[in-house]
Formats: structure tokens, C-alpha cells, sequence
């Protein structure tokens, strides 16, 4: 037998735990803050910040990290009060817990640096401790509206009772759904988890009960699990969403009230959070959930695409087994098994790795808090971000520069609320952040502000340049390393070299788009366009005197054969850009240029071209002729970032298996660098007429 | 075979209670992740102890002792609670519920192998 | 004492340090990438990584040469990109006195378009030792750190009631 377990193992795991739990604390508790804005409680925001801070204090004490273990008791102990008593806050606590949870916080983040958690200051151990309240048991509500047996009732928390009540006072019905699992219905997928996953799309959960039932082959486990519902959904809506049967729906609304001096069946104040562990039912409800470390997806993908690779490399063998005669007609059918088994990999894997935009925008309203604090500004955050989901490592990339747009907007961009009333304008001032796909490909984040706009003047003075001209030339500007308006640094921000590194992990690293629009005096919008996923698609293979290249096949609208006495070459272009060609194609004239020209690998005008890959930019067609066209496959694409490469038409490179890289081409990108607004085109318009009759 | 159906909301802390007691030779384990699973799993299989924490999301873990204890056939099934509320007034409350072991967090590898090794050793009994 | 890599170009050895170097490969070519400046022979794929070729024989204004078992790629990296050096052959690394690094006569500099920034005599050798930034074409000698200022703890103060 091996030696007995070290619980110091499980450090790493302990702290992404603590994360998640960190990241619960800190929505719950500026739940609780926004509701009391608005005088109401949230009692059920108070149990689960309770649940949070409990679960990491015994977990801290597991593994030994006895900092977050004192910072955490306190905080416990306090939230145990607080339920008790209602649920109220004052700010004052808010603020204190806040801290709380961000000690904990750097502790957990020192740790894993691989630093030591410093043990937590005398004065914040003394702030937490202050803020105990005198316990005062809350007021049973009257349960005569509810139709319940006792036993099930009394086992509701005072707050689900009133949750029920003010629902059903509000229009809603109040249902109860009965569920008996069985080895059956495991297999068909109904496990208590999955029906409370189901039923919180279609109606609240206030609490599921067990209660035991004679064993019958309805319920062979001799248990019922009774779910109290609060909906506007239909009976209906209900079963068909979660594969209950209508027999099992019932409302607990009692037709005919009764009196209320009824049996005493308030619930067991006493029983709720003494023993520190009963808890409310999670309306999220628990998803089976698991975190993966994003390395371990990188390798599952070079994993796949070297699968991929080892594919394509099969084919090519079965191809030249089939030449020489060998029939070779199961082995396609197994490879074509493959094929189809490769791309489900494929698709799974890929999703595997897409986050919600959620996970970019949900630390952002933490931020801009305290950066309202620093900077004594007024802020509302509004947060836009849709279904939209994107490639973690593509997300993870993207937070730092919209941390820094924010703290931007925050510190520099919104003015003071006094400013602010002065140009009539509100006092709070307006950060908006918008997440929206574009396209199938992409994913446009927009970062507005309402402040007081881009000092173009200003901001060139302090490069020393010219005023800019437009939008770009401004953007330009904000990029140049170093640069700052503010002669002081700022406490949150304003080191001025932010604005660089943006650019250079949205557009150089990322490949994406970053674009400013400003106005004086009414605020600026920040544009950035970034991919949603790295990339396998499906490409044609084709080769160019000598070299071979790979377009997506999704950019391809045809591919059609070029013989020489097609088409017409127009006179050449003084500034000896690639000359154009007009061929016909069903009766309509397509401008086609030769790629071995436009990339300069042969000069000469003689033509061995025999296909053209036809696209379209802009609405218009446009062919790119190549020699040959050598196949079509699933590649991956690798980004290619450097500066160094940075060169019209080229988006990437893969592998086709031979260990060389192939260039991964977007033909529309390049006709468009090509094109724009070149004489060429008023030519192509010109020679159309010159065409003779049969091509026009 | 010994069953152990291991309860928590923590996966890290249910690996780390596996950990522990993968010591125990003969030994096979199953998690549950919430009261309400537990209860599930515990109606529809078969399970020589179970381990389990009182501070779980839907259902607290003496509410799921006192239903365990008051079926029939899981009346005398040894459990196991292991919280974070180690005074004695804790303790007593929870074994007057019905539990068989008492085990406070933090707790060392030692500590709960011997809980569970004493427990399956007594067999069925109560040890209240 | 630093390690250092020394390899050869047109007859006249160079120094890197050897902490800014990855890999030294053997090299029979790159794909060609249209577009991408003349001193770039291509793209290669080296551990699962795509890198630019910067042939230092033109970066330095000198005629081409052919390549021959010799011929290397030096992998280099610096502030996060990775960019192969080809170069006519790579077969020392050898420990150097930093403090016997010399700087560079001024017409050496002018020369090399101010590629070399100081030389090292060892022996009978000079070795001419590279800014490797300015080779790779960065603009600034910032040195500062890529990440965004996250979280420098300033937030901590700002959120003190009071």
C-alpha cells in the first residue's frame, strides 16, 4: 500500500476552486448592494455569499492556508448573523466584505505565483470582526395562501415562503412538479440534476424536497423529489421542456384562503443556518462543469491536427496504392469513417475551448466600481454581450486591453460629476460595452464613453506631430509608445503605454481590427474586431509555379478552367502592378488576374495557368489564375503574427503534411489590396466594351 | 467491495477525501455533488457508507441524514459527516440526527481513515 | 561570464547572447511569403511553431549565398517573437567576460547600420556582438514589460472606506 495521501497536492486545484467560489462572493455581494439601492434585500444573495466564503474557509483549512482561513471565518461568521437578521447590509459592511473577499483574493493569487499568502493585517482582521450584529429571528409569514402538506412545509425557509407569496401576489402560478428517479429514467437522461437544469429555463425553483414514498415500480428507489415551482409558463411548456408527464405538475395555491390562525407551521428559524448548513436551492443550478487548463486544449489540438496531417498522408499512400493497381476500395471507405469521425473531433474540440463573452465582461463591474472610488467620478456600466462565445485563448487576450480601455474611460475620458452638470450633461456618466459577433469569424467589442472625447490638438502636440487628419491617423497617434496627456501619472492608470500594447495584442497578435471614434466634448467609442476561434477549415490546395498555397473553401465561389484563348489581356499598368485579364464566364465578363504575377514569382508574361479561383469582393467577382488545382482537405491554421510577415492576401499558414509550412491565402483581402480604386478597374470598365462580341 | 458514496459540493474537497481513504484496501467510490444527488444515487444503488458534508447547495446535510434515517432501507447505512463546525454542540446535534462518525475540517489523512476503518469495522451498528 | 552563441557571415563571426537564443537548426529553405520584405526568406515551421527567416546576409546589404550543409538558422527571441537567423555557420558557444566587451569604432556601426553595438576581442578573434531588437526591426529600446498594468494594488487604496 502507498504511503498516505498529501493534501498539499491538491493546492492547484484547491485554487481554481477558491476562484470560482472568489468570483460567486463578488456578484452576490454587489447584487446585495445594487438591491438595497433600490431598498429591497436579498436574502438569497446573503446565503450564497455565506455558502461561498464557508466552502473556501473549510477548503483553505484543508490544504493549510491558515490566512484565508482567519480572513474567511470572520467573514462567515458575520453573513450567519446577517441571514438571521434579515439579510440587510449596511454599505458600510458591503465595503468591509468586499475587502474581504479581495484579500482573500491576492492571497490566492500569491499563491499561485508560487509566493507565500501574507498573513492578513491586524486592522483588516479588526474590521471584519466589528461588524457583528445582534441576532433577532425573523418574523413567521402567514402560510395560509399555500396549499402544502406540513411536513413539506415546514421544511420552506421564511424567505422561499415569502418568495412564494410576493409571486403569486405578482400573477405567477405556484406549481409543484414531482419527480421519481429510477434506473429507467437515468438512462434517458432524467436525473434530478438534469430536470432542475431543465426546469430553471422555464419557471424559478423555490426548493426541491425529498420525500420518501412506498416503492413502487413508478419509484423503485422508494424516493419522490417534490420541486416547488414559481412561473408564468404553462403546464404544457413545463413538461415538454423538462420530460415530465402532466400527471406530475400540481398547484399549491389554495382556492378558498383559510384562516390563519391555523397550525403553526412557520418554518425552523433556528434549524436554517445554525449548524452553518442548510442552504437555498441555486437557481442557476449546478451544470456539470468541469475547468480545464487551456494548455491541455492546446495539446488536444496539435494532437487533432497532426491527426489530421497523418489523414491526408493516408490518402495520398491509398491514392498511389490504387494507381499501381491495388484495389483499394475498403480502405477508402474506412477513410472516409475517419474523415467524418475526424471532423466530429474536430467540432468537439473547438467548442470545447469556446468561453461566453460573459467570462470577458463579468469582472468589469467589480472594476469600474473601485475605479469610481479612485477617481471620484460617477460611472453606470451598461454590459451588452449576447449568446456570443469565443476561443478562450483568444479571450484571454482580449481582457487586459479592455481592462485598460476601461480604466481609460474611467480616468481620463468621463469627467468629474461637477464638469459633468456643468455641460448639462448627467451627473453619472456612461460607460457602455457592447460584445456582438460579426460574421461567423469574428467578434466586435465596443467600449463607449460619454465623456469629454479625444483632444486631437493636444494629443499631437504631445507626440510632436501634425494635428491628424481622421479617425486612423488618430488611432495612429494614441498607439505611439510612451505617449501620455496626462502630465501626471494617475493612481489607476495614465503610464501612457497602454494604448500600444492594445494594438499590439488586438491587431498584431490577434490578427484583429482596432478602430477610435471620437468627439470633442461628447465622448469617444473604441472598436475592436478580434476572432472568435483559431481556425480548421476546409481547403482547396492548388500550386503556383512551383509553390504550393491553400484558400479556404468557404471563400471559393468557383473554380473554372482558363485556356488561353479566353480571355483578354489589357494593355500593362504604367506603375507595373499586375496587368489585368478579362475572361468570359457565362456570357459575363469576370476581371481575372494571375497570381504568379501578383506575388511576383515569375515575371514573364507567358501564361501556365490552366484554373482560375473565382471570388467575390464587394458584391463583384474577381478570378486569381493558378496552375493546378491539387485537392481539397481540412487544414489548420496557424496564425502567422510577426511583423516581418505581415503582407497583403497572406492569413495564415499551415501544414499539408509535409512538415513545410503551406501560405494559407485570403484571395479576397488581396484582390482588395490590389484593386482599390486602381486604374485597373476603370480599364476592366473601358475594355469590357473592347471585348469581342461572342465574350460580351 | 466497499461502496462509499463520497458528498460534496467541492470536487476538490471530494478528491481529496478519495485520496485519504484509497488507503483502505477493497475500496470502490462514488461522488454526488449536491443532498438532492445524493439522495438520488442513494435510492437507485447500493452503498456500504456514506461520507458526507453538511454545507451543500440545495439541501443541507442533516436534512439529508434525518431522510436517510428514516427510510427503511437506508436506515441502517453508516454515515459518515465530515463540517466545518467542529464544537461540541455541532457534534452532538449531528449524531443525535442519526450520523455514525463525526468528523471536523480540517481533518488530517489519519484521522479519517481511522473514522472510516472504525466504522466499517462495527459494521451496521449506530455509534450515538 | 555569459554564454554566448558565435557564428559566422561573410568571414566576420558575431556574438548572441545565448539566454535571447532557442534552438540552432540546419535549414534547406523556407516557403516563400510574398510581400514580406527582401531580408525575409520565408516562414519555416519549428516545434510546432511558424517562424520568419531573416537572412542576415542581406539585412547586412551583402550578395546572397547558397545554402550548403553549413548553413543554420539561430532561433531567436526577444520580447515575446520568435525569429530565425540564418546564417553561413553556427558551431560555438563559449563563455565571454561581458566586461571585456568593447564598443564598437563608430565605422564599424556606420557599416553594419547600426546592427552591431560592441565587439569582443578573443585572441586573434573580434567578435562583433548584435542588438538583436534593432535586427529584428523593433522601433523602441523600450524595455519595459509587455503585460498591461492589470493589477499594480493601486485598486487596494481606492477601495478603503473612507
Amino acid at each position: 500500500m502507498t504511503g498516505t495521501a498529501d493534501l498539499k497536492e491538491f493546492i492547484a486545484a484547491y485554487l481554481v476552486e477558491a476562484e470560482e467560489h472568489l468570483t460567486v462572493a463578488n456578484t452576490q455581494l454587489l447584487a446585495i448592494e445594487s438591491a438595497q439601492r433600490s431598498g429591497e434585500t436579498n436574502p438569497r444573495a446573503v446565503r450564497e455569499t455565506f455558502r461561498s466564503l464557508h466552502t473556501i474557509k473549510g477548503l483553505s483549512a484543508m490544504v493549510g492556508v491558515e490566512p484565508v482561513v482567519a480572513i474567511a471565518h470572520r467573514m462567515e461568521n458575520f453573513l450567519r448573523d446577517t441571514d438571521r437578521s434579515g439579510g440587510t447590509l449596511p454599505q458600510l459592511a458591503i465595503d468591509a466584505l468586499l475587502r474581504g473577499v479581495r484579500a482573500i483574493e491576492q492571497r490566492v493569487a500569491a499563491l499561485s505565483r508560487g509566493d507565500a499568502a501574507a498573513a492578513p493585517s491586524e486592522e483588516l482582521l479588526a474590521a471584519l470582526d466589528s461588524l457583528g450584529l445582534g441576532t433577532k429571528p425573523v418574523a413567521r409569514s402567514p402560510v395560509a395562501v399555500l396549499e402544502l402538506e406540513p411536513a413539506l412545509l415546514a421544511k420552506l425557509a421564511p424567505f422561499e415562503v415569502e418568495q412564494l407569496l410576493r409571486g403569486i401576489a405578482a400573477g405567477q402560478r405556484a406549481l409543484r412538479a414531482e419527480f421519481s428517479p429510477s434506473p429507467e429514467r437515468a438512462t434517458q437522461g432524467l436525473t434530478i440534476n438534469s430536470i432542475r437544469e431543465r426546469m430553471a429555463k422555464v419557471a424559478d425553483i423555490v426548493r426541491v424536497l425529498p420525500r420518501a414514498v412506498p416503492m413502487s415500480p413508478e419509484a423503485p428507489g422508494g424516493l419522490c423529489f417534490v420541486l416547488i415551482l414559481l412561473t408564468r409558463s404553462t403546464d404544457d411548456t413545463i413538461t415538454d421542456a423538462v420530460g415530465l408527464n402532466r400527471g406530475s405538475l400540481q398547484s399549491i395555491v389554495r382556492t378558498a384562503p383559510e384562516p390563519v390562525a391555523d397550525a403553526e407551521v412557520a418554518p425552523n428559524v433556528e434549524s436554517a443556518l445554525d449548524g452553518a448548513e442548510d442552504g437555498p436551492l441555486d437557481a442557476l443550478s449546478r451544470r456539470g462543469v468541469v475547468r480545464v487548463d487551456v494548455s491541455r486544449l492546446d495539446d488536444a489540438m496539435e494532437g487533432l491536427s497532426a491527426l489530421i496531417v497523418t489523414r491526408f498522408r493516408l490518402t495520398r499512400a491509398i491514392a498511389s496504392l490504387s494507381e499501381s493497381g491495388v484495389n483499394t476500395r475498403e480502405l477508402t471507405e474506412i477513410l472516409k469513417d475517419n474523415a467524418r469521425q475526424l471532423r466530429d473531433l474536430r467540432a468537439a474540440i473547438v467548442r470545447v475551448r469556446m468561453v461566453p463573452v460573459s467570462e470577458l465582461l463579468e469582472r468589469l463591474p467589480l472594476l469600474v466600481r473601485g475605479l469610481q472610488r479612485a477617481t471620484h467620478r460617477l460611472v453606470r456600466l451598461e454590459l451588452e454581450g449576447g449568446n456570443a462565445e469565443l476561443d478562450k485563448s483568444v479571450s484571454e487576450r482580449v481582457f487586459p486591453a479592455l481592462v485598460h480601455l476601461v480604466r481609460n474611460a474611467v480616468d481620463h475620458a468621463i469627467e468629474t460629476p461637477d464638469e459633468r452638470l456643468r455641460r448639462n450633461k448627467p451627473e453619472e456618466g456612461l460607460l457602455r460595452i457592447t460584445c456582438g459577433a460579426r460574421g461567423s469569424t469574428r467578434l466586435e467589442i465596443t467600449v463607449s464613453d460619454d465623456g469629454r472625447g479625444i483632444d486631437r490638438a493636444a494629443v499631437a502636440k504631445k507626440a510632436g506631430r501634425a494635428d491628424p487628419a481622421g479617425d486612423t491617423d488618430l488611432l495612429d497617434l494614441l498607439c505611439i509608445p510612451g505617449l501620455s496627456t496626462r502630465e501626471v501619472v494617475t493612481t489607476t492608470s495614465g503610464r501612457g503605454m497602454g494604448m500600444e500594447i492594445v494594438k499590439r495584442t488586438i491587431v498584431d497578435e490577434l490578427g484583429g481590427e482596432l478602430e477610435v471614434h471620437s468627439q470633442l466634448g461628447q465622448g469617444t467609442t473604441f472598436t475592436l474586431r478580434v476572432p472568435l476561434t483559431i481556425s480548421i477549415v476546409d481547403a482547396f490546395s492548388f500550386e503556383c509555379e512551383g509553390q504550393r498555397f491553400v484558400v479556404p473553401v468557404t471563400m471559393v465561389e468557383e473554380i473554372i478552367e482558363v485556356d488561353a484563348s479566353d480571355f483578354v489581356q489589357l494593355p500593362a499598368n504604367d506603375d507595373g502592378s499586375p496587368t489585368l485579364n478579362i475572361i468570359s464566364r457565362r456570357g459575363a465578363a469576370l476581371p481575372m488576374l494571375q497570381l504568379a504575377h501578383v506575388f511576383k514569382l515569375q515575371s514573364g508574361k507567358e501564361l501556365s495557368a490552366r484554373k482560375a479561383i473565382v471570388v467575390r469582393r464587394a458584391g463583384a467577382p474577381i478570378a486569381f489564375a493558378v496552375d493546378r488545382m491539387l485537392g481539397q482537405q481540412e487544414v489548420v491554421i496557424r496564425p502567422i503574427n510577426d511583423v516581418l510577415l505581415r503582407a497583403p492576401g497572406v492569413s495564415g499558414a499551415t501544414d499539408l503534411g509535409d512538415g513545410r509550412p503551406t501560405l494559407v491565402l485570403d484571395l479576397v483581402a488581396l484582390s482588395a489590396s490590389l484593386t482599390r480604386g486602381t486604374p485597373g478597374e476603370a480599364k476592366a470598365a473601358s475594355a469590357v466594351t473592347q471585348l469581342p462580341a461572342r465574350m460580351r | 467491495m466497499t461502496e462509499i458514496l463520497v458528498v460534496d459540493d467541492s470536487k476538490v474537497m471530494r478528491d481529496m477525501i478519495v485520496a485519504c481513504l484509497r488507503a483502505i484496501p477493497d475500496t470502490s467510490f462514488s461522488h454526488a455533488s449536491s443532498g438532492l444527488e445524493a439522495i438520488e444515487r442513494l435510492s437507485l444503488a447500493r452503498f456500504d457508507l456514506l461520507v458526507l458534508d453538511l454545507n451543500m447547495p440545495d439541501i443541507g446535510g442533516v436534512e439529508v441524514l434525518e431522510f436517510v434515517r428514516a427510510q427503511d432501507t437506508l436506515r441502517a447505512l453508516p454515515v459518515l459527516i465530515v463540517t466545518t463546525r467542529g464544537d461540541d454542540q455541532s457534534r452532538e446535534r449531528v449524531l443525535q440526527a442519526g450520523a455514525t462518525g463525526f468528523l471536523a475540517k480540517p481533518f488530517t489523512p489519519d484521522s479519517i481513515i481511522a473514522e472510516v476503518r472504525a466504522i466499517l469495522a462495527d459494521g451496521a451498528e449506530h455509534v450515538a | 561570464m555569459k554564454l554566448h552563441v558565435v557564428f559566422s557571415i561573410a568571414g566576420a563571426e558575431y556574438a548572441l547572447p545565448f539566454d535571447s537564443v532557442l534552438q540552432m537548426e540546419s535549414y534547406d529553405g523556407a516557403t516563400l511569403v510574398p510581400g514580406a520584405p527582401d531580408y525575409v526568406d520565408g516562414i519555416v515551421t519549428v516545434r510546432g511553431l511558424v517562424v520568419p527567416v531573416v537572412d542576415l546576409r542581406t539585412r547586412f546589404g551583402l550578395p546572397r549565398a547558397e545554402l550548403n550543409l553549413d548553413t543554420r538558422i539561430i532561433l531567436t527571441e526577444s520580447r515575446a517573437r520568435v525569429v530565425a537567423l540564418r546564417v553561413d555557420s553556427a558551431r560555438e558557444v563559449i563563455k565571454l567576460d561581458i566586461d571585456k566587451h568593447q564598443p564598437a569604432p563608430s565605422v564599424v556601426i556606420e557599416r553594419s547600420s547600426g546592427f552591431v553595438h560592441a565587439v569582443h576581442p578573443l585572441g586573434k578573434r573580434l567578435l562583433l556582438l548584435l542588438d538583436l531588437p534593432k535586427l529584428l526591426g523593433e522601433d523602441s529600446h523600450d524595455s519595459k514589460s509587455r503585460a498591461l498594468p492589470e493589477d499594480d494594488g493601486s485598486l487596494d487604496r481606492a477601495q478603503l472606506p473612507g
